[in-house]
């Protein structure tokens, strides 16, 4: 059974962990309008995901993510 | 160019060890498919060469081995002995201390003294650089055959014990990147019909009121505790940037020679990565030239790279024809390129 990831807690592994100066109200953004966003950052949060998820993620299923809220429903699902 | 012309008699390139897949690297960092699927699609480096032993972390090959093998490949190849070279360049990011010069000591083990001999703290840049300083050596007449290598040896930055997942950004990719290598080309101001004519050889500094895009530490007794990663990247700026300064150089050495986009026959452009050279080779727009690309199975190494791909345009290279080569120094920004000639 997969854990449940709040989306409080993945608003606060972006910031603590990744760095990432975000708030709830952006995870609607989509990549184009956060312009830190890159590929690196991707992969840095997918590997953060798994290990609180735990379960194995492919890359190719968010590679046509548009904001890190479809990213964060697509993990909870 | 001066009025004799200078000739590429041969090339010569050195690997560490065996191939690492990308399989083998996420196997030895312990990180899964997830990481794999990453390197395929945004980086497409296939293997690369480490001087590391992963399994273990010993260094088995430092920069001085490498460029010792390459460069005795390289004067096996031009039919030129050790006592011909009358001038050497290494170009290095890497050198293996800061003294004496690893060009020295490659000279040792090869048997070569009483020449001049010089070494370029160099990046991406540093083959067409040692080639620039080269070809100006012997387009003086004082000099006849030089010897040029270049080559970078990534281990002191290699931590296989590393958690990458809870690296920076700006310090991971360099696990993802760079690989082990050396290249070593004998260029004489003699005659040898045939050889490959450089046509024309161009560094620029473009650093100007522009931040570093890599930067590589060194560290002494007093300050090797220091917090700053000895090795980080800012891998946006290169990629904005590369691909412009690529241009530029592109331009400036068709102007210079008057040549056409479609008189080129082979294109050896920047190998930063698979997915950003095949972006730039894209950009660059050669219309009938043949890519010579080697970053998919080395990795990016450094000084190294532009001597695996010369090593395959010799190869391949008819008669006549023309090529161009372009590297990029990322550090404080250089840009760099060669034009090659068979006639």
């Amino acid at each position: 059974m997969a854990d449940v990831l709040s989306r409080e807690e993945f608003v606060l592994l972006l910031q603590d962990e990744i760095g990432f100066d975000i708030t709830a109200d952006d995870l609607r953004l989509t990549f184009d309008e956060l312009p830190e966003w890159d590929s690196v950052h991707l992969l840095t949060m997918l590997v953060l995901l798994e290990r609180r998820v735990h379960r194995p993620l492919s890359l190719p299923d968010f590679l046509d993510a548009a904001s890190l809220e479809s990213i964060y429903e697509m993990v909870t699902r | 160019m001066g009025d004799s012309p200078i000739r590429i008699l041969s090339v010569g390139t050195a690997l560490p060890g065996p191939p690492v897949d990308t399989a083998r690297l996420a196997e030895c960092f312990g990180m899964d498919q997830l990481w794999r699927q990453w390197v395929d699609t945004f980086i497409g480096t296939r293997t690369r060469y480490l001087s590391v032993d992963l399994a273990s972390g010993e260094v088995r090959h430092d920069l001085a081995d490498l460029g010792e093998s390459a460069a005795t490949q390289a004067l096996a190849r031009s039919g030129i002995s050790a006592e011909e070279i009358d001038v050497m360049v290494l170009g290095t990011a890497t050198p293996d201390t800061l003294m004496p010069a690893t060009v020295n000591v490659i000279a040792d083990r090869l048997r070569i003294d009483g020449v001049p001999t010089f070494q370029l703290q160099s990046g991406c840049s540093g083959a067409v650089q040692a080639f620039d300083v080269a070809s100006a050596l012997l387009a003086t007449g004082r000099h006849r055959t030089a010897l040029v290598i270049g080559g970078d040896v990534i281990a002191k930055h290699y931590n296989v014990k590393a958690d990458l997942s809870a690296l920076p950004p700006s310090e991971l990719v360099n696990y993802l990147l760079f690989g082990d290598g050396a290249g070593a080309a004998v260029l004489t101001a003699g005659d040898r019909p045939g050889a490959p004519v450089v046509r024309s050889v161009l560094t620029r500094l473009s650093g100007l009121d522009r931040r570093p895009g890599q930067t590589l530490r060194w560290y002494g007794l007093a300050d090797r505790d220091s917090a700053e990663a000895p090795a980080s990247e800012d891998y946006k700026a290169i990629e904005e940037l590369v691909p412009v300064l690529a241009e530029e150089v592109a331009e400036e050495l068709l102007d210079d020679l008057g040549w056409d986009r479609g008189e080129v026959d082979y294109l050896l452009p920047p190998q930063l990565s698979v997915t950003m050279t095949e972006k730039i080779a894209k950009r660059l727009d050669f219309p009938r030239a043949t890519e010579i690309s080697c970053v998919g199975d080395t990795g990016n190494n450094g000084n190294a790279l532009l001597f695996f791909q010369l090593d395959r345009l010799l190869r391949e290279m008819t008669m006549p024809s023309r090529a161009i080569a372009v590297a990029i120094e990322s550090s404080k920004w250089i840009r760099s390129g060669l034009a090659l000639e068979r006639v």
